[in-house]
Formats: C-alpha cells, structure tokens, sequence
C-alpha cells in the first residue's frame, strides 16, 4: 500500500492511499482532504501575495490613489445609516461617529462595490454548488483548446489554478471571506479614512473579477457553452425575433441555471417546437450560450416593453437586474411569472412541493399571478406546461391600449410636467401626450425610441395614464420589425490570439483595447456604442463587448442590413469586435490583460497581483467603457479594472456614482515613475491622464477613449500611432489641433510623420526638451538588479 | 414663475439649498463683487436657444461684457473656436469639476483662483452632482446656474422659469451693473 501524507503551503493536509482498509470495508484509490486542495504540482513560484487578504495591496492602492485622486459629488449631504442620524455633514462638519463628507463619499463606493460584488459572488457560489451537485466535484474545468492559462484573474490573485468545481469551490470561500471583511468596514465606526474605505472597494472589485470568472467557467465548462471560440455562433435578435405563432417564454436576469433545466424538458419531451424561449439581459446570452436557436430579445431596458407588449406567455425570472414590480405588470397582460432564485421571491407564494399540475393548473386559470419555484426540475416542467396552456388563452387577450383609446384618455391631461420630471432623460412626454389628443402618436414613438424603460413616468403620472403602453403601441410599427443578428458569447481569449496581439499591444502599434460592457441607461438612446465601436474598430483598436452593450450595438445596421457582428471577425485582434458573453465574462476581458503580462512578457502570475498591475497599468491601452452604466455591479466591475490600473469610462448618467478618479497633467510630480533599468526617477506624460471618468456626450467619448490608451512604455511607433488617432479625434469632435501634444512627445521619432510642422511649432513654443523612455514602473522594488528598494 | 423646487422631482439634497433668484440684479451684483468669475458652459448650449440668438452667441456677448472667461466642455468648444471666440478654454465637465476643488486652481495666469463660477448647458441630473462638489469642496467658490430649472446645490439658482420668463432674464443680465469691468 503507498500511501502519501502532504501539509499543503496553506497547512492543510492531504491523505492520498491507493489502498486503505478500514472498520468500514476496504477502499481503493482514496484521496483524503481536510481543509481545501492546493495545486502542488504547478511549477510556477507562487508570488508574494496570494489570496491578499484587505490590506496586503493597500501601497498599491494608495499609489494609484495618490495619482488619480477621487473627486467626489455626493448625492446627498446627510448620513441616515445610523440611529446616531441623521448627521449633518455640509460645511465640514463630522457625523455623530466622526465621519466627514468625503469619508462618507468614499463609504457609499465602497457599499455599492460591496454590494455588486455580492450579486456576482452570490450567482457564482449557486452556479458552482449547483454544479458540483449535478456533476460531481471532481468535474473538470475548461475554457477550450488554445488556453493553458485557465482563469488568468484567479491564478493572478489566489496563486490557485482551478482545475475542479471543488477547487472553484475553494476560491469561492476565499472571496467570500474577503466580501465579509469590505462589507463589514462600511459598519459605523469602522474605516474613518477616504484613502481606505477606496482601497477596500479596489479590493472588492478585484475579488468580484475572481467570483466573474470562476462563474463563467463553471458554465461554459458544464453547459456546453462555446468555450473561447472567435467564430461562436450568430444569434438572432429583438423582439420580432420571437415567434408569435409559439408558446414564448421570456427569462429575465443573469442565472442561467434554471433556464436550462426549461429548454431541456422541453427538448426531452418532444414539445420544444411548440415553444419560443427568449431572455432579456445576460440570461438571454447564456440562454444563446447554451442552445443557439434560443433569441436574445434585448438589454434590460426592454423588459418592460416586451412584458407590456403581452408577447410572453410565461415570464420567468432569476437574479439581478429584473423589475421589482415584474409581477404586477404581467399581471396586466395575464402572464404568470415563475420566480426561480432566493434573491428574487418577489413575494410570491412557494410551491415547490406541491404538485406539478396543480402548480399549472392555478398559473392557467389566473387563481394566482405566478409562483416561486426552488426545484430547477420543476421548474423546467411548471414553465414548459403553462406556457404550452396559456398560449392559446393569452391570444384572446389585447396587451396595449388602441391608438383611438391613447387619443381618448389624452384628453384629461392636466400638463403638470410631472412625467417629464421623473424622466431621467429629461424626455417631452408631456409634449408626446399632447400631440396624442390630436391623434398624432408620432412623438410618443420617439419618446420610445430613446426610453430607457424605467417608467417613472408612469408613477409620476396624477391621471395614472400607462405612458409606457402609450410608447410601445405608438412604436408598434418599429419594434415589431426589430431583428437583428449578434454573436454569441465566445468566453475567454485564447493563448494563441494573445500571443499574436500582446507584442503590438504593449508596443503600442495595435493603439488600444476597447471594452464596452455594463447596461442600458443610455442618455439618448445607444447608438453611441455602435457608432464608437466601428470607428475604433477602423482604426485597428480590438473592440470587446459583453452584457447588454453586448446586444445593443448589433441592433444598429449597415445599408445591407448586417449588424457590427456580420461585418467584422470575433477574433482578438486589430479591427475586430467581439462578444465574450454575460456579465461575468467581463472577466476575460481582464483576464486578456494578465495573459499579456504572462505570455508576452513572461512574468509570473501567481499571487503576483502588484507587479501584474503594474505591468498593465505602464504598457496595455486598455480602455473599459460603460456607456450605460446603471448598477452596482458595474461600480464593482469598474473597480476590479482601476485596481488593475486600467481606466474606465462612463457615460453622463455615471456621474451618479458620486466620484470620479482623476489625474492632473499639470501637476509633473504625479506622473513620476522608476525606470525599472535604472532605478531613476522618471517623469512620464500624464497616461492613462484619468482612472474613472464620467462623459459628457459621444463627442467627448471619443476623443477621451483615445487619450485614455496612452501608456507610458509606448515604443516611438506605437506612441506615434496612438498620438495620430487622439490629435485626429481631436480636430474632428474638438475643432482644433490639441494643444497639450508636446507633453506626449518624448523623441522626435514619437511625431506621427504627416503632423510633423504642427508639432514642431507646439515643441517650440513650450521649450520643448527630449525625454527619456523608461521601462515604467510604480513599484520600487521591481527595479531591476537590486537597486530598488521598500517604497 | 414656477416654485424654486428641483426639477427632477427626486434631487433633493440637503440642509442648505440654492437661494432663487428673485431679481436679476442679483447676478450683476455678484459678478461686480467677484474677482475673478469663471463661466462653464456644456453642451447643451449647442442646440438651445434663448430667442432667436444660439446660446453660443449668447455666452459670447456675455463674457464680452462682463469681461469673464469660458470652459467650454466636450465639443462644445467647437462652437467658441468656430466663431472666433478666444477667450474659451477646454475641459471636461468632470476635469473643470475636479480642477475647481484646487483652490488655488485657475483657467489661465491672473485670471484666478476663482470665486465664483456660473454654469450653464449640462444635463439635469450631472449639473447637480457638479454644483454638489463645489457646494462640499469648494466653499471658496460661489456658484450661481443659468439655466431655466432650479438648481439646489448652487448658491443661486433661477426657480423652475418659463420659457419668456427665462429669456427676459438672460437678456437682464447682459446689462452690466455699473457699467462693464
């Protein structure tokens, strides 16, 4: 018998017996684990901070924060978290427990850090539990040919290399116990100090990237996702992408879980051409992820569209970003509403253990609006049955009001502005129902065109008019053809496509990588996004979308119908603009970043979190852009990315995330850096110049996106190409030759070549002096040959 | 006039809230007492109109009279350079938000730091969160907004105006108090 006893580097022990007798009979091949497994078979020297825990990357933080210091707009001027409150805290004043507005500021980003984190990390535990219970936890993990780096962002972080559910499991209870501490310093009278409470919502965000990844990869190593696959399917898309001929049954959320346990009763039972599934928000691409003939009906903000629009026969209803008020609105339309997850009971009764038929029979016949389901089997069965009864019930029933009703109750208006108040774009509803009571709905669709489907015109309305239904009847004409093709989440980047771009990336020549993610609080609309991703995409930026930005830039078509999909490639590579998928694989696109640092410049990974930042921070021009940023999970993804050093844009609904984290150019003594060759102090142009940055409009979007790819390490040509593309954008959106060039020109051999009589004039007038071109670093003691030192 | 209550029925903020402004005299009045006035102007000021005069037209007269430079954010300086205007600076919304919390921070050599900064053409919900951090960070700097809809977080505001109301005030307070600086 060999047996090997094994106390892990995180002392715990491991039994391995090929052959163990016991009081209990006689086992072969036993493998015995207290505590949790730890890869000691991997080769690769673990760094210095594995599993950080809340401070051990504070330096870090503070360094980033000392450069790009948060400027903060506080929503509100009081603190009400207390029974000491409410405090007063204008005018420099301190709260009961000490606080002043700034630490109060700094507090509230933490909060909405720590609670995107938790929606994640809650969707990823269930994800990975439930895996482990369907599969086993020896289940082995995979994001597909041409990755041997798996789960970049982990292995980066915990120094552990997930090859097993068990082991996602593992770094799952890491991630949780990290949550647990942030969380608990947003409690009165813990943290005190702004530079802290921001180094904890870095520190948050950084685990969120881990719980993004380790969820993704539990789905696409066990749903059948495609797994890092640049030609992943083409997808139909929109509202009339749905057939009306079928029972259709709509998912709303983020869990694709229970949606697949749908599609498979409905496949096992022979009935799944009687049924048209479609989802909304990232359900809707992992339900394409997982069955390609399942429609992506739209982001978000088409929830209440399509529920009002009285197309579902069945709405179903998971975790994150759905309705509150879902059920009262089906109801309207007579669609029941199954609600599958503890995070979203919306009040509804349980009735997991009762009878299946029962269950449907009550659906049907309208006794009760919906029911909340915890059994994923019964589900599948309960949603399959009732839409399969309920289609031929709902035909009957009208959704919207008649244009001729629209014009009937319009007449009351009383034109108190109350709608357009409530609006949070500020858009002419009243203007919209006025033109109504002379029977012109044309302004009401165009209201629609630009809603973001919030309703809030609706609550404010003293008549009680339904202005959304108003909206989606008088654009009828439009969204009933909106179809539109999108590809499917392709999940993590490959070695090989790394391989291939991390050289010019780093040297500036591919000038950036755009990742446009998060949700749908356009302020006009989201043809930005689409209009942004093509021109970066001319100019040879590798573009990479995931989410409900995802889904809105196919929505927009070229003069022969294609949308961005059909018309570019979905590798990562210069012009081409891919899908990754659902909001959790917002981590490959992190996770591209690291593989950088990994493949190209060969540095390690594990536990290695600073010098990796670094590392991208100097050298990768990635640039992440949520134009529609709406929740807490994109605050949290956002600060995953600013940890990583890695700069954020959001549109201007984003300034309600009360701080923004900026660079000043005019002040030399921010942008110095060690030449890691030298050991000098080096000053650099201010690049990336801002770490968070809220836009005003488009126009400034793309000249911002462009600045934001600058790095310090650009080679002469890329530093060239990079500047051609900003002083371009500049000229275009600005109307004139920007005038801060010259702080980017380090050798004449930086001038882009045709604007060289322009530059040199600039050079001139500002004294121009040549410059150094370090190998760029924040961290002392990355300097090469031991001339650095603590910090 | 309509009440000096926030325009997006939800922006309530805290214990001190922007003072209506009754009479337009008020501005001229804190523009003559100021020493060094900064105007900010977004780019709404691209397709609003005050009469039949574009609101880049607008500013232009005004800084002319009064003698104040301009940011103007986004694209919308643009509009300034286009017409020949050079007495315009370029920032974001969120730099000029930024850089006014330096106090000693100013668009250009002896022309700050500034004491009073007016605004004019962003979003509803953006302007207050801007006014919100110049009202917490910078009490050096008193701000007053020029657009129709009342502000909370600015020192002064105009109430929520009507259209004429707006216009006939916007014409007021071209006219310098006491002659031009």
């Amino acid at each position: 018998m060999k047996v090997e006893f094994a106390l892990t580097e995180q002392k715990r022990a491991r039994l391995k017996a090929d052959k163990l007798d016991t009081g209990f009979g006689s086992f072969r091949n036993v493998e015995v684990t207290i505590g949790k497994v730890v890869d000691d078979d991997w080769d690769e020297p673990m760094g210095p901070t594995p599993m950080p825990d809340v401070t051990m990357l504070r330096s870090w933080d503070h360094k980033l924060l000392t450069r790009y210091r948060p400027a903060y707009m506080p929503a509100c001027q009081l603190c009400c978290l207390c029974t000491f409150g409410k405090c007063d805290l204008t005018s420099g004043k301190r709260g009961a427990c000490g606080l002043d507005i700034e630490g109060q500021s700094a507090r509230i980003v933490l909060a909405a850090a720590n609670i995107g984190c938790a929606a994640h990390l809650a969707h990823s535990r269930h994800m990975v539990d439930h895996m482990i219970h369907e599969f086993g936890p020896r289940f082995e993990l995979t994001q597909g040919d041409g990755v041997e780096i798996e789960a970049p962002v982990t292995r980066l972080v915990t120094g552990i290399r997930p090859r097993t559910l068990e082991e996602a499991s593992a770094v799952l209870d890491y991630c949780e116990t990290q949550l647990t501490h942030t969380l608990s310093a947003v409690h009165t009278g813990q943290e005190g100090s702004w530079i802290d409470f921001e180094s904890k919502a870095f520190h948050v965000g950084m685990v969120d990237q881990v719980g993004m990844e380790i969820a993704d990869l539990a789905q696409i190593s066990t749903l059948g996702f495609p797994q890092s696959d640049p030609e992943a399917p083409l997808v139909e898309a929109g509202i009339s992408s749905m057939d009306p001929k079928k029972a259709m049954i709509l998912a709303i959320g983020h869990n694709v879980v229970p949606a697949t346990y749908i599609m498979d009763y409905a496949s096992e039972t022979g009935v799944a051409d009687k049924i048209d599934i479609g989802g909304i928000c990232c359900t809707a691409w992992d339900i394409a992820r997982y069955d390609a003939k399942a429609k992506i009906v739209g982001p978000i903000s088409w929830q209440l569209r399509f529920v009002r629009s009285g197309f579902a026969d069945v709405v179903v209803v998971d975790e994150q970003c759905i309705r509150t008020d879902i059920v009262e609105h089906a109801k309207k339309v007579h669609s029941p509403v199954i609600a599958t997850c503890d995070k979203s009971a919306m009040g509804l009764p349980d009735r997991t253990d009762d009878d299946v038929d029962d269950i449907v029979q009550d659906l049907v016949s309208g006794k009760i609006a919906g029911v909340y389901l915890r059994d994923h089997a019964k589900i599948g069965e309960v949603v399959v049955k009732t839409a399969i009864k309920m289609h031929p019930k709902r035909k009957k029933k009208g959704s919207l009001p008649s244009k001729a009703k629209i014009k009937e109750l319009a007449q009351a208006c009383r034109q108190c502005s109350e709608c357009i108040r409530a609006c949070p774009n500020n858009q002419p509803v009243m203007d919209a129902v006025l033109a109504a009571q002379e029977g012109n709905l044309g302004p009401l669709a165009d209201v629609y065109d630009e809603c973001i489907g919030c309703a809030r015109c609706e609550s404010a309305c003293p008549n009680d008019y339904e202005l959304h239904s108003w909206m989606v009847k008088a654009a009828e004409g439009r969204w009933k053809q909106e179809s539109f093709m999108v590809r499917s989440g392709r999940g993590a980047i490959k070695d090989t496509e790394i391989r291939t771009v991390g050289q010019p990336i780093v040297f500036g020549e591919i000038p950036g990588v755009i990742a446009h993610v998060g949700c749908a609080n356009y302020p006009d609309g989201g043809r930005a996004i689409h209009d942004h991703a093509e021109e970066f995409a001319k100019r040879r930026f590798i573009v990479v979308f995931s989410g409900c930005a995802a889904m809105t830039v196919g929505t927009i078509k070229d003069d022969e119908g294609k949308s961005i999909y059909e018309r570019r490639p979905g590798t990562f590579d210069a012009g081409s603009v891919l899908n990754v998928g659902s909001c959790v694989a917002n981590s490959h696109i992190a996770g591209a970043a690291i593989k950088i640092a990994s493949i190209f410049a060969k540095r390690n990974l594990r536990g290695n979190y600073e010098e990796i930042a670094d590392y991208i921070h100097n050298r990768v021009g990635a640039v992440g852009i949520s134009w529609g940023a709406m929740s807490q999970k994109a605050a949290s993804i956002a600060a995953g990315f600013w940890r990583l050093g890695v700069p954020v844009i959001v549109g201007p609904h984003g300034t309600k995330y009360r701080r923004m984290l900026l660079g000043r150019a005019d002040k030399a003594e921010d942008w110095m850096v060690w030449d890691a060759r030298t050991g000098d102090r080096v000053q650099v142009a201010a690049g990336p110049e801002h770490l968070f940055y809220a836009v005003e409009n488009f126009e400034e979007m793309m000249v911002m996106t462009a600045k934001l790819a600058i790095r310090p390490n650009d080679t002469a040509k890329g530093r060239s190409i990079k500047l051609s593309h900003y002083i371009d954008l500049h000229e275009t959106y600005m109307g004139y030759f920007p005038e801060d060039i010259h702080t980017y020109i380090r050798r004449e051999t930086d001038i882009p070549i045709t604007l060289k009589a322009k530059i040199h004039a600039q050079m001139k007038e500002n004294k121009w002096k040549e410059k150094p071109i370090p190998d760029p670093t924040l961290v002392r003691r990355l300097v090469y040959g031991g001339k650095g030192g603590g910090e | 006039m309509m009440r000096a209550e926030p325009w997006q029925s939800a922006e309530v903020c805290g214990p001190t809230k922007a003072q209506g402004i009754k009479k337009t005299a008020v501005v001229g009045a804190l523009i003559k007492k100021a020493k060094y006035p900064l105007l900010v102007v977004g780019a709404q000021a691209l397709t609003e109109k005050t009469r039949k005069k574009s609101m880049i037209d607008y500013f232009i007269e005004f800084s002319t009279t009064h003698n104040i430079p301009i940011v103007a954010t986004a694209n919308t300086i643009k509009a300034f350079k286009e017409k020949g205007f050079d007495n315009a600076y370029s920032y974001g919304a969120m730099e000029i938000t930024g850089r006014l919390q330096d106090h000693e921070w100013k668009v250009a050599p002896k022309k700050g730091p500034h004491d009073l900064v007016m605004t004019f053409g962003f979003p509803y919900y953006m302007e207050w969160l801007m006014l919100s951090a110049l009202i917490n960070f910078s009490p050096h700097i008193k701000t007053v907004t020029l657009g129709r809809y009342y502000q909370p977080h600015a020192t002064w505001s105009f109430p929520n105006l009507k259209k004429q109301n707006w216009n006939d005030a916007l014409k007021e307070i071209l006219t310098p108090v006491g002659g031009a600086k």
